[in-house]
C-alpha cells in the first residue's frame, strides 16, 4: 500500500517539474527534428529505431541526473527523516522514486517513438512488417536503456555524498552502463529485443537491489 | 532472540550505556536514561553535546551504536518498525519536498503512519486548528515562514496521536505566542498520557514544561532530575531579596545567622542574602526579618529567589557550555 501511495506522491511531484515539462515537449520535438536532419542522410536503421536510441539516450541521461540529484538533495536536506520514522519499509521510498521517474520518461519516449513510427510509415512505402519489427526493437531498446539509466541514477543518488560527485558519476558511469542493453541490437543478434529486455531488467534490478541495501544501512 | 523489557515497567524510554562514535569522535559516552510514560522530559546541553544523536538513536535513524535502547518495551534498532508505529518525531531542521502543500504533506505522513484517508482528513483539520494553521492548509510549505514550517513539522508529528513524541529543538524559530501555544499543546498531550522527550536551547521553556530534565555535556549525562533535584544536587541554593525602606547600615551582622552563605547590597535600598543549599528557608527568613528590625532597619518587602534553570545549567556544564 505504501509503495503505491509513495509512487502516486512522487508522480505528482515529478510530472509537473520543469525537467519533466522539458521532456514532455522536448523529446517528441527532438524526434521530429531528427527526422528532418536524417532525411538527407543514408539510412542503415529505421527512423523509429534511431529516434528511440536518441530519445532514450537523452531521456535516460536526464532521468538518471534528475534522480541522482533529487535523492542527494533530499538526503542532504534531511527530507527523508520524516519518512524513515514511519512503520514502512525503507526501500519503498527509493523504489517509488525510480518508478515515478521511469513512468514519466517512458510516456515521453512513447510519444517520441510514435512520431518515428508515423514517419517510417510515410517514408518507407508502408512496409508494415519492417515497421512493426523496428517498433518492437525500438521500444525495447528505449525502455531498457532508460530503466538502466534510472536505476543507476538511484544507486548513485543513494551512495553519493554530494550533487557534484553524483552528477559526474551519472554522466560518466551511468551512461556507459545504460548502453549495455543496446549491444544485441548493434551486433544484430537474432531475437535482439528479448536480449535487450532481459539485460535491461537484470541490470536495473541489480542496481536497484544495491541501492536498497545501501539505503537500508544508511545512518541518517 | 530479541530481548524485550518487562511490559509492566512504566519506563517508556530506556537507554542503557549507549555509546555512539563518529569516526574518532565519541559523540555519546555510556548514556543511561529512563523516561517514564506520560512524562515531559527536557534534554539540554551545549552544542555538540550529543542531544540530536541521542534522539536519532531513540527514533531509529541511527542504528550502529553500542549499548541497549528500549522504546515502549521494544528493542532498538531490531524492533524499529514496532517503535515507528507509536512514534512522532520533529527533527531539528524539518524539511519537506518543495512541491508539497501543507495538506498534501500531512495526508501522506498520516497515511504512512497507518491512518485511513478519512481519519487523516479529520485529524489534519483538528491538528491544524490547534496549531492555528488552518488558513495555510492549501499553501505550499516552501512559501511559509520558518516558524510556520516548524509548526507544520509539529503537526505531522502529532497527526497520528503517537504514544511517544520526540522533538528536537521544537521551539527554535517560534515567536513568543507560538512558544506559549506549543507549551500548552505538549502539556495537554502529556496529561493525556503521551510521553514527550524534547530538547531546547530556551532553558526557561524547558523549566516551564519539563517534569524532569536531563543535562548532557560532552556526550555524558551529567545529571537527571526535577528542577528542584538538580538545584539541590549541585548545591545551588536559594537567595532572599530584601527591599528596605530604611537602612541602619548594620546589615553585615546578619552573616552570623545559621544557613546564610553570603550577603551583598546591590543597591542602597536592597539586600541580597544567599542561602546555603541545605538551609531551612522559612526559619532563615524569620531570623533575617527579626535581625533587621532589631538592628533598626525597616523592611518594605521580602522575596525568595530560586536559581533559574540557566544558573543550574551553567553550574553543571560550565561557562563554556552555553546552550
Amino acid at each position: 500500500m505504501s509503495l503505491l501511495l509513495l509512487l502516486k506522491d512522487e508522480l505528482r511531484g515529478f510530472y509537473r517539474s520543469k525537467v519533466m515539462i522539458f521532456l514532455w515537449v522536448g523529446l517528441p520535438l527532438m524526434a521530429v527534428l531528427f527526422q528532418f536532419w536524417s532525411a538527407s542522410t543514408q539510412q542503415v536503421f529505421s527512423f523509429t529505431l534511431l529516434s528511440a536510441v536518441l530519445v532514450s539516450s537523452i531521456g535516460g541521461t536526464l532521468a538518471s541526473v534528475m534522480l541522482a540529484v533529487s535523492i542527494i538533495n533530499e538526503k542532504n536536506r534531511h527530507v527523508y527523516e520524516l519518512f524513515l520514522i514511519r512503520p514502512e519499509k525503507r526501500w519503498n521510498l527509493i523504489a517509488a522514486k525510480f518508478f515515478a521517474v521511469y513512468i514519466c520518461i517512458a510516456v515521453a519516449s512513447f510519444l517520441a517513438i510514435a512520431i518515428g513510427i508515423g514517419t517510417d510509415c510515410l517514408v518507407r512505402d508502408g512496409a508494415s512488417g519492417t515497421v512493426l519489427k523496428d517498433t518492437l526493437q525500438s521500444v525495447s531498446v528505449s525502455m531498457s536503456m532508460m530503466a538502466v539509466s534510472s536505476a543507476a541514477g538511484v544507486l548513485i543518488g543513494v551512495a553519493s555524498p554530494s550533487v557534484l560527485v553524483g552528477a559526474i558519476l551519472v554522466i560518466y558511469g551511468g551512461n556507459q552502463i545504460s548502453a549495455i542493453p543496446m549491444i544485441p541490437t548493434i551486433l544484430n543478434i537474432g531475437n535482439a529485443s528479448l536480449f535487450t529486455i532481459s539485460s535491461g531488467i537484470l541490470i536495473s534490478t541489480v542496481l536497484l537491489i544495491l541501492a536498497a541495501l545501501i539505503f537500508n544501512k544508511k545512518q541518517f | 532472540m530479541v530481548l524485550q523489557k518487562d511490559s509492566n515497567s512504566r519506563s517508556f524510554v530506556v537507554l542503557d550505556k549507549v555509546s555512539k562514535r563518529y569516526g574518532s569522535l565519541l559523540a555519546l559516552d555510556r548514556v543511561c536514561l529512563e523516561v517514564q510514560e506520560g512524562e515531559i522530559f527536557g534534554y539540554i546541553g551545549p552544542n555538540g553535546a550529543g542531544k540530536t544523536t541521542t534522539m536519532k538513536i531513540i527514533v531509529g535513524l541511527l542504528s550502529n551504536f553500542e549499548g541497549d535502547a528500549y522504546i515502549g518495551g521494544f528493542r532498538m534498532p531490531e524492533q524499529r518498525r514496532e517503535v515507528h508505529g507509536m512514534l512522532g518525531y520533529l527533527p531539528q531542521s524539518v524539511a519537506f519536498q518543495e512541491w508539497r502543500t501543507v495538506n498534501h504533506a500531512l495526508m501522506t505522513f498520516g497515511r504512512l503512519s497507518g491512518l485511513s484517508e478519512d481519519e487523516a482528513e479529520q485529524r489534519i483539520g483538528e491538528v491544524l486548528g490547534v496549531l492555528d494553521l488552518s488558513d495555510v492548509r492549501n499553501k505550499k510549505i516552501v512559501e511559509l515562514s520558518g516558524g510556520m514550517a516548524q509548526k507544520v513539522g509539529l503537526a505531522q508529528a502529532l497527526l497520528h496521536s503517537p504514544k511517544l513524541l520526540v522533538l528536537d529543538e521544537p521551539l527554535a524559530g517560534l515567536d513568543p505566542a507560538s512558544r506559549y501555544q506549543f507549551k500548552q499543546v505538549i502539556k495537554k498531550l502529556a496529561e493525556d498520557g503521551t510521553t514527550i522527550f524534547f530538547s531546547s536551547h530556551i532553558l526557561s521553556d524547558v523549566g516551564d514544561v519539563a517534569t524532569r530534565i536531563g543535562i548532557l555535556n560532552r556526550g555524558r549525562v551529567v545529571s537527571v532530575g526535577t528542577l528542584d533535584e538538580l538545584r539541590s544536587r549541585f548545591g545551588a541554593g536559594n537567595s532572599v531579596e530584601i527591599v528596605l525602606s530604611h537602612d541602619s547600615g548594620r546589615w553585615q551582622k546578619l552573616k552570623s545567622i545559621k544557613g546564610v552563605k553570603d550577603l551583598e547590597q546591590p543597591s542602597p535600598d536592597k539586600l541580597l542574602v544567599h542561602l546555603q543549599s541545605e538551609a531551612n528557608v522559612d526559619e532563615i527568613i524569620d531570623s533575617l526579618i527579626r535581625g533587621l528590625l532589631e538592628l533598626g532597619s525597616r523592611i518594605r518587602s521580602v522575596t525568595l529567589l530560586s536559581p533559574s534553570l540557566d544558573e543550574v545549567y551553567l553550574k553543571y556544564v560550565g561557562e563554556g557550555g552555553r546552550a
